[in-house]
């Protein structure tokens, strides 16, 4: 029996290990959770009603399969992200296995980083599963319509889901910054009453004028302005399925801020659970 | 002098209740000193504060007063970290893990070698006796396999310093007799080692040393073979009682004495339980 050595096995600083290491176990704890395959179910379900819908409506229109399709897809996805995300942190200070990771050289930021990848690469196979589903059907049934040759149609779906997995970074790391300290009920709360609120873009303003409530009206605004913003970024998939490339200023501009977001909402989560204790 | 492995000065925590925003002090000036090579044993009663001891050394829990010092580097400093084990209470792990797969993951937070993480965790799993269930999900494990896990893990780093707490809560009577045979042979590699517990039988064959601790403070800390040498106790579980009994007469002599002085109920915070 060889229990110990006294051997320098252990590297005092090491940077990315402990990032991969939690990214690989909170993927693997995510992806063997039943759960999951309830909702990609569920997603397959609402594809084929769409199918079913999609076939029901004149000339067969593919789009219409499409966008039902990727309306799935997004908003399974956005479940995930949600309740799998604000659970993340919450599981583990609940379940103590917190202890064992704060006990090794590891560092609060690589503690939330890791958690956060391994949920991202947890959702984005279950966006590309989805996603093949979607192109599968597309495919199958569109191969007759019109002349979209089958890379256009891959390439199209791929840019669609490209644009809602970018969402669903956002959402991802809301949920995770929320488990930090909040209970997984308040959480969801929060994520969803945020991810909404995004989505409501433009019409926050609109809201605003209609209340002919300045102080109201400004608060939407400011609201408005800190939200990354959804609509536009729906609005540019809309173009993308009637054909139309979105701008690349727009898309820039959605990238980075989503991008600087999730890194604020990750280092502030860092925070948090650097200075937390374990009682 | 041996080198201090553990070193405690005034180690005190206190909680503010969060429903009267009283406080509560859960320990009271902890002076403890373990040097390498020593099996150190902490009993006491239930709520004793013993795991919270244990949870300010690593650094789980900041102290409000005094401080830790493991290898000579502050609680919860990282290059101290890696030469440590630590087997929480009542560890309960990832569900969707199997044994083989946690092992690995605690391998590599501290940054082992793959080809060593493997090798290691095929060793302790023989160790603990794991090694059929060693690829079974952990949610299909019994309370005692997962606290054999609990005790590989803390040595896959083969660590100069284990924090145990209660090793041999839920284990049968081999796992309790492996437990104690894993220990000596850490004991031969002169690791330092630091457990609390209730089975006063093990503490007395395994430890070199032995705090009793009450109500937040430490009591008496004494060799074990003075204990009964001496001839004053039977066995370690007399000397646990007595202490304890004795400990808690005098709090309440000196509670009565204040209460009676200035009647105020609030002096004796330590008898404040959450
Ligand atoms: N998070 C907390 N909130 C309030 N009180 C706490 C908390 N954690 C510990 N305590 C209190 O601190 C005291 C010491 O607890 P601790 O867990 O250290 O006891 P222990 O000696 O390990 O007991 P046991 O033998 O039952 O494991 C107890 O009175 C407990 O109620
Ligand atoms: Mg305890």
């Amino acid at each position: 029996m060889t229990v110990t050595g006294s051997g320098k096995a252990a590297k005092p600083v090491n940077v990315i290990e402990p990032v991969v290491a939690i990214a690989i176990n909170t993927f693997r704890e995510t992806v063997r959770d039943r759960i999951l395959y309830a909702l990609i179910l569920f997603a397959a379900i609402v594809t084929v009603l769409g199918i079913v819908l999609g076939s029901l409506s004149v000339g067969q229109d593919i789009r219409i399969l499409k966008d039902i399709g990727l309306a799935a897809i997004s908003f399974i996805g956005g479940i995930i992200a949600v309740f799998a995300g604000t659970n993340l942190v919450y599981k583990e200070l609940e379940r103590r296995t917190i202890y064992i990771i704060f006990t090794k050289p590891v560092s609060g930021w690589q503690f939330i980083l890791g958690k956060y990848i391994g949920l991202c690469l947890c959702v984005a196979v279950m966006v590309m599963a989805m996603g093949a589903f979607l192109a599968m059907i597309v495919i199958a049934l569109g191969g007759n319509v019109a002349g979209a040759s089958f890379i256009e149609q891959i390439k199209e779906i791929t840019q669609e889901l490209s644009l809602i997995y970018l969402e669903l970074l956002f959402v991802t790391a809301l949920a995770t910054f929320f488990s930090t300290f909040s209970t997984p009920v308040l959480s969801v709360l929060f994520t969803l009453a945020i991810w909404l609120a995004g989505h409501l873009g433009e019409s926050l303003l609109e809201l605003g004028k209609l209340t002919q409530n300045p102080l109201i009206a400004q608060i939407l605004g400011i609201i408005f302005y800190c939200l990354p913003d959804f609509a536009g970024l729906t609005r540019i998939r809309g173009h993308l399925l009637y054909g139309t490339a979105p701008g690349t200023e727009v898309l820039t501009y959605l990238v980075t801020y989503v991008f600087a977001y999730v890194l604020m909402l990750l280092v502030l989560a860092a925070i948090v659970t650097e200075r937390k204790e374990f009682s | 002098m041996a080198d201090v492995v553990i070193q405690t000065t005034n180690l005190s925590k206190e909680l503010t209740s969060s429903l009267l925003r009283r406080k509560v002090r859960i320990l009271s000036g902890l002076n403890l000193t373990v040097v390498k090579g020593e099996t150190f044993g902490l009993i006491g009663p239930n709520g004793a504060g013993k795991t919270t001891s244990i949870k300010l050394m690593l650094g789980l829990m900041r102290a409000t007063e005094g401080n830790a010092e493991i290898l000579g580097m502050p609680a919860g400093d990282k290059r101290a970290l890696a030469q440590l084990g630590y087997l929480p209470e009542n560890p309960y792990f990832y569900s969707h893990l199997t044994g083989r797969e946690f092992l690995d993951f605690v391998g590599q937070l501290f940054g082992i070698e793959r080809q060593d993480r493997k090798e290691r965790a095929r060793e302790l799993l023989e160790t603990v006796r794991l090694t059929e269930a060693a690829d079974m999900q952990m949610r299909k494990y019994s309370k005692g396999m997962l606290q054999r896990l609990g005790i590989a893990q803390s040595l896959i780093n083969r660590p100069e310093v284990v924090f145990w707490d209660e090793p041999m809560s839920g284990l049968d009577p081999i796992g309790r007799r492996d437990v104690r045979q894993i220990l000596s042979h850490l004991k031969e590699k002169g690791t330092t080692i630091f457990f609390n517990s209730h089975l006063l039988p093990d503490v007395n064959e395994v430890c070199d040393r032995v705090g009793v601790m009450n109500r937040g403070r430490l009591v008496v800390d004494e060799q074990v073979k003075n204990i009964s040498a001496g001839g004053n106790y039977k066995d370690l579980e007399d000397f646990f009682l007595e202490f304890v009994s004795k400990d808690d007469a005098n709090i309440k002599a000196s509670s009565n004495a204040s209460n009676s002085t200035n009647s105020n109920c609030d002096t004796s915070s330590e008898e404040a339980r959450s």
